[in-house]
């Protein structure tokens, strides 16, 4: 890929008084994908991205955003959904869409027609002359959707966007992003819940007390990571599984535990070991989920 | 962007309900407190009242009836008096068998003027209704006269030589102007368009002060703020937040004025001397906008501070409280000021800049303060404005996006060096 990266984080640094939330942390993100940005709460993931933003501006260390240095942003080519989501209590449907196209550089017509359009799909037309307020909470997130991408961006930041969502509502979302990604643009967004993360995420970063942990492609982060491991399901006592040789780590998800195993183990020899004094239910040679992964890395310290 | 921001603020005020009755309802209000008791007394007919007049003296009641001449709206004599002549021993008996007449309805008023009225002055007002006390004050006025002048021509005076001897002086004020020449000037109703101005001014500062901190904490609160600083830098944010209800509150002023100038018109057309007689300089407007725009800018300033540190309504409220307590000072002395505009109290407060648009506002009306004081007094306005529009430029960057607890004031200066 040569074009520049949409999103270029070099030796970022913010601080709030005593606390580094952002701690040198160096990113890259390709342009016309969809970039995962992880880490658990409070790893540094909103203050990145808000200086992503330039709503507030690092201590230290450069952001380039399509291209250009973050203090010569061109916020009508940016989309960004925050985490804390919230509109205009009072203000009508249309007003509001069509305000926040206007800030975003859109003619006022313009604004007013893409509104009405997006109204129509995500299936709110009659809600336009309404107050925000009179909405259903469903109804909000999509009008928030609606705000993020009414001027067609070229690169759209959400913060933890799913966060809060029905099943429904999260669809209407995902839409949203494949779409985007299908027509060239970028998206960027943070998350804490890995199954999107696997689902939709071509790059990711995993953040954790404001450093970068792991950044790559999905596939890289597995193959460096998954060095094999094996999902099993079964009755009875398993804690003995913990203490054979073959056996590196185990996570207990409940129903089922993953077995990851030491560097030449092979899998059988967890099956010999188990038969007998478990039963088992299922035994499937699995690569390691990015949960696991997430887990692993960021459990441990 | 400055300009949407505008648009948006300005659009949603003037839309909002309180602005609407503010607006609109508050003059009709007030027209109708004024116009109110003309328009009844075209459309309800007053009462006559019915008058008995019981004379001793066999003299002052004749003269006392022909002088009752009040009329009332519909043309109908306000009194419909009758004369009792009852002179020496009848006296008694007459005014009692009127007395009964007012107890039993058939009359209002009983006046009853004995002989010794010449000696002593005392007579009698017999009535089942005392609340009309300006009936009675009416009746003594025309016996009084009349009472008088029989005094005086029983010592053999010229009555008509004693009214022209005892004219009384009226002293006729003019005021010289800035400009040097010389104005009458009606002093009372101008006593009374400054205080409504600078009450208007004072009202208006606090109302669209606070419109704005509940604006901010509305944007924080409804978690709006982030959306908007990813598309418009906090310094266009804020300064269209300012312009936009600044530009409300002036749209409110020229309403009122409006509605004002067609109140005076109407009560001058319907000859109600009360408003007729209000007669406001066309410059009186001019300082008004002029000291409403310098004052907003310094307000604005001290409200975007408050709401760009609080989290929560209470918070806000509480901060609100605070600050707008010495706001109240130039309400409290405005009388003093009125009536002394070039004294000590009066300067000292338009040099500080917080007070300096009400009391201003107040001396330049009333009289024309020194030059120098007016330059000194706008120029410490302007420097002010200056230092709290970056002051709270800065805060409302750091402040939006902070939650929970109400930063101290020592927090809030570091804010303030941060945002450098």
């Amino acid at each position: 890929m040569s074009a520049a990266p949409a999103v270029e984080l070099t030796g970022v640094v913010k601080r709030f008084g005593d606390t580094t939330a952002v701690d040198g942390v160096s990113l890259s993100v390709p342009p016309g994908s969809i970039f995962g940005l992880l880490g658990p709460n409070g790893a540094g993931k909103t203050s990145a991205i808000r200086m992503m933003l330039q709503i507030t501006l690092p201590d230290e260390g450069t952001i380039r955003v399509l291209g250009d240095p973050v203090e010569r942003l061109r916020t009508d080519r940016i989309g960004y959904l925050p985490e804390e989501r919230g509109l205009y209590k009072k203000m009508r449907v249309g007003d509001l869409l069509t305000f926040f196209g206007e800030i975003k550089g859109l003619r006022r017509s313009d604004a007013r027609e893409r509104a009405l359009a997006w109204l129509e799909r995500l299936g709110l037309a009659e809600t336009v002359a309404k107050k925000t307020e009179e909405l259903s909470k469903g109804m909000q997130q999509k009008v928030q959707f609606i705000t993020t991408v009414i001027h067609e961006p070229d690169l759209i930041i959400l913060d933890e966007p799913f966060s809060g969502l029905d099943p429904v509502n999260t669809n209407v979302l995902k839409d949203i992003i494949l779409e985007y990604r299908r027509r060239g643009h970028t998206v960027v967004f943070s998350t804490h819940m890995m199954e999107q993360v696997e689902k939709l995420c071509e790059h990711i970063c995993l953040i954790d007390r404001g450093r970068v942990v792991l950044e790559g492609t999905l596939a890289s982060v597995k193959a460096r990571y998954g060095r094999g491991g094996v999902s099993l399901r079964f009755d009875g006592d398993g804690s003995f599984l913990r203490d054979l040789p073959a056996v590196e780590s185990l996570m207990d998800h409940g129903n089922e535990v993953f077995v990851r195993l030491r560097d030449g183990a092979r899998p059988e020899e967890l099956l010999e070991a188990a038969r007998g004094r478990v039963t088992i239910r299922k035994f499937e040679v699995a690569e390691p989920s990015i949960h696991d992964i997430f887990l692993e890395l960021v459990g441990k310290g | 962007m400055t300009l949407h921001v505008i648009r948006r603020e300005y659009v949603e005020i003037v839309r909002r309900k309180s602005f609407v009755i503010g607006t609109i309802v508050a003059p009709l209000l007030m027209a109708t407190f004024f116009l109110a008791p003309v328009l009844l007394s075209f459309f309800v007919p007053s009462q006559q009242f019915h008058l008995a007049v019981v004379d001793q003296t066999g003299e002052v009641g004749a003269a006392f009836v022909a002088a009752l001449k009040d009329t009332l709206a519909d043309g109908r004599a306000k009194y419909a008096a009758t004369l009792v002549p009852a002179t020496g021993g009848r006296y008694e008996g007459a005014r009692e068998e009127t007395v009964a007449g007012v107890r039993e309805g058939a009359l209002d008023i009983v006046v009853a003027i004995p002989a010794t009225v010449f000696d002593d002055g005392g007579a009698s007002y017999i009535t089942k209704e005392v609340r009309n006390f300006q009936i009675l004050e009416d009746l003594e006025n025309v016996l009084t006269d009349i009472v008088m002048r029989r005094r005086l021509a029983r010592e053999g005076v010229d009555t008509e030589r004693v009214a022209s001897l005892t004219t009384p002086v009226r002293l006729e004020m003019s005021q010289i102007t800035a400009k040097g020449g010389v104005e009458k000037k009606d002093f009372l109703t101008e006593w009374a368009v400054v205080f409504v101005f600078v009450m208007i001014l004072y009202a208006s500062l606090l109302t669209w002060g606070i419109t704005i901190s509940r604006g901010i904490l509305e944007e924080k609160s409804s978690r709006v703020i982030e959306v908007l600083l990813s598309s418009v830098r906090p310094r266009q944010l804020l300064f269209g937040k300012v312009i936009g209800i600044g530009l409300a509150g002036l749209t409110q002023f020229a309403v009122w004025s409006l509605a004002g100038i067609a109140l005076t018109g109407m009560g001058g057309a319907m000859a109600l001397s009360a408003l007729s007689s209000v007669d406001i300089p066309p410059v009186v407007w001019l300082y008004f906008v002029g000291f409403f725009l310098l004052g907003f800018l310094l307000y604005a300033s001290i409200f975007t501070v408050v709401g760009s540190i609080c989290s929560n309504e209470q918070d806000a409220q509480q901060l609100q409280g605070i600050v707008t307590l010495p706001m109240i000072i130039p309400i409290l002395t405005l009388m003093l000021i009125i009536q002394n505009p070039n004294g000590p109290i009066a300067v000292a407060l338009s040099f500080i800049p917080l007070f300096t648009p009400m009391i201003m506002m107040a001396r330049v009306v009333i009289v024309a303060p020194p030059l120098w004081q007016v330059l000194l007094s706008l120029a410490l306005l302007a420097a002010s404005i200056h230092l709290a529009i970056s002051f709270s430029a800065r805060v409302f960057r750091v402040g939006i996006l902070m939650y929970g607890k109400r930063p101290s004031l020592r927090e809030v200066i570091r804010w303030y060096r941060v945002a450098g």
